[in-house]
């Protein structure tokens, strides 16, 4: 299977704090990886510096066997590349903003453009997309009118209105019901067995995680320990990643 | 009724004052409205507030150098946004207290100022007011220049425009250069309140970006609709206050504002209606 994410000894500091240290692991094409951890373990920070949004202090970063610079964002050719949803989607609800506008806006590329360019197949990717996260009937409607569930399809939409590798989620499908949980999941397993794509989740949902990931990387500043959910999901790592009165532990293999 | 104030009205559409007058409603309400309706989603509504009176510094800086205003008040409130942007990204202060301690400091610096001129011919009332009648050819092609540019660029990065006024840091992560898109817009910004300030004035300036804008936002659905609504209503409300202001013989600054508090009004009315009939059905 082909690397898709390769992180070798990644340190990244918020101000004077090490948040992640000498972090190293692969993500696969085709394969589904939990991040886990406690609050503050450095998930979201570890993200957003694999994205560029955050500067790393020391190590490397390679995507598709590219390697991103890291004086620099990564180049736009390889942001395409990524999908990302933020773990909170906080916005301007009052926003003037159809279901079709904002799943458009993750076709775009950087660069100048004219608003009209690829209209028609922009048209028919937001179709296609809507559908496939079975909110066509949603299209038409303003964005201020939907409710948590409905957004987050729309966004899953926004994710894979065009072709991607690599799917990067926080939280994703938190406060999703449980058939909307169960859609959420038969859609990232399609995209990564149909279409290659490799998805990087953080979660908290430690059943979740068992059921539906490959792999995970239990994170507390430092990797605790990476592998498959029967090998890592032991009360033992969890102890040692979470705190030692970690003993609520429950999944269904 | 209204027959002398209608002969009136068509005697000083014959003007070339007049006709420059409606010229330049018109463009500096494309502008206004074009820009604050990225501006009221982005909350930078304060931010163009401060600008417009710190205008009232580069003015008097033009006068005490001895300078034509139109030629310090440019350079001088896009470097002023510049700085005030820096200011508020070197701190931890919520963005409105440094903007109220920058909009403090450069109204008290201007009036300091004011007092070292010795003699100036334009009138404090129309720096404070504005008077389109007056606008000049130079002024109109500034104007549009202006409007062509925030048209070109940000038809050209609408996509990005777009997404950063949504969520900054999905932006980001989709390889939007932020803080380059951000200056640039704080550029235009700047510069179509140092053009709009000869029409409306420094009190006023601030109300040809947000009222369009936020009629607008009551009135429509769609993202795009909303930035040519908002251009619409700017350029439309700008025209009607200037023919109010000839008609009735009134400053033609705040007519301006009038019509567009009016069809505010309208709008805020309608969109409750509108809401009440789909409650109903």
């Amino acid at each position: 299977m082909e690397t898709v994410l390769a992180i070798e000894d990644l340190n990244v500091y918020r101000g004077a704090y090490a948040a992640v240290q000498n972090v190293s692991f692969t993500l696969k094409a085709g394969t589904d990886t939990a991040l886990i951890g406690p609050n503050g373990a450095g998930k979201s920070t570890l993200v957003k510096a694999i994205l560029g949004i955050l500067p790393r202090h020391s190590g490397s970063i390679a995507l598709l066997g590219q390697s991103v610079d890291r004086s620099r964002h990564l180049p736009s050719r390889l942001q395409q590349q990524i999908a990302y949803l933020p773990q909170n989607f906080l916005f301007d609800r009052g926003i003037p903003m159809t279901v079709a506008e904002l799943v458009d806006l993750g076709w775009g590329k950087s660069g100048l453009r004219l608003p009209w360019e690829a209209r028609p197949q922009r048209v028919r990717a937001v179709q296609e997309a809507l559908a496939q996260v079975k909110a066509s009937h949603l299209i038409n409607q303003p964005i201020k009118g939907l409710s948590g569930g409905e957004i987050k399809r729309v966004l899953l939409a926004y994710c894979i209105v065009r072709p991607r590798r690599l799917l990067i989620l926080d939280e994703a499908p938190a406060g999703l019901d449980f058939q909307s949980e169960a859609e959420f999941y038969q859609l990232l397993n399609q995209l990564k067995s149909d279409y290659g794509w490799a998805i990087l989740q953080i979660s908290h949902d430690l059943d979740i995680v068992s059921r539906h990931c490959d792999r995970v990387i239990c994170l507390n500043r430092s990797i605790i320990c990476q592998g498959s959910p029967d090998t890592v999901l032991l009360p033992e790592n969890l102890v040692a990643a979470y705190s030692p009165e970690f003993t609520r532990y429950h999944h269904n293999h | 009724m209204f027959t002398e104030e209608i002969t009136r009205l068509i005697e000083l559409l014959q003007f070339p004052f007049m006709q420059r007058a409606l010229w330049g409603g018109l463009i500096l309400g494309l502008l206004g409205g074009l820009l604050g309706s990225f501006a009221i989603l982005r909350q930078l509504s304060f931010f163009s507030h401060t600008v417009g009176h710190a205008a009232l510094l580069g003015i008097v800086l033009g006068v005490l150098l001895n300078l034509d205003p139109t030629l310090t008040l440019l350079p001088f409130t896009v470097l002023f946004g510049l700085g005030v942007i820096y200011l508020i990204d070197q701190t931890d202060l919520w963005s409105d207290t440094v903007l109220n301690i920058v909009f403090s400091a450069s109204l008290a610096s201007a009036v300091i100022a004011l007092s070292f001129v010795k003699s100036y011919q334009g009138n404090l009332m129309n720096l404070l007011f504005g008077d389109i009648l007056a606008i000049r050819y130079g002024d109109l092609w500034l104007s549009l220049a202006v409007l062509i540019v925030a048209i070109a660029s940000l038809g050209l990065t609408l996509w990005a425009q777009t997404l950063l006024t949504l969520h900054e840091e999905m932006a980001k992560a989709q390889g939007i250069n932020v803080r380059l898109h951000q200056t640039w817009f704080v550029i235009l910004l700047s510069l179509a309140v140092a053009v709009a300030i000869k029409a409306v004035g420094v009190l006023l300036v601030n109300a040809f970006l947000v009222i369009p804008a936020a009629t607008a936002k009551l009135l429509s659905q769609q993202f795009t609709a909303f930035i040519v609504l908002s251009s619409v209503i700017g350029a439309v409300s700008a025209v009607a206050g200037i023919v109010t202001s000839a008609a009735l013989n009134v400053s033609s600054g705040p007519s301006i504002v009038v019509a567009q508090f009016i069809l505010f009004v309208f709008a805020v009315l309608f969109s409750r209606f509108n809401q009440q009939l789909k409650r109903d059905r």
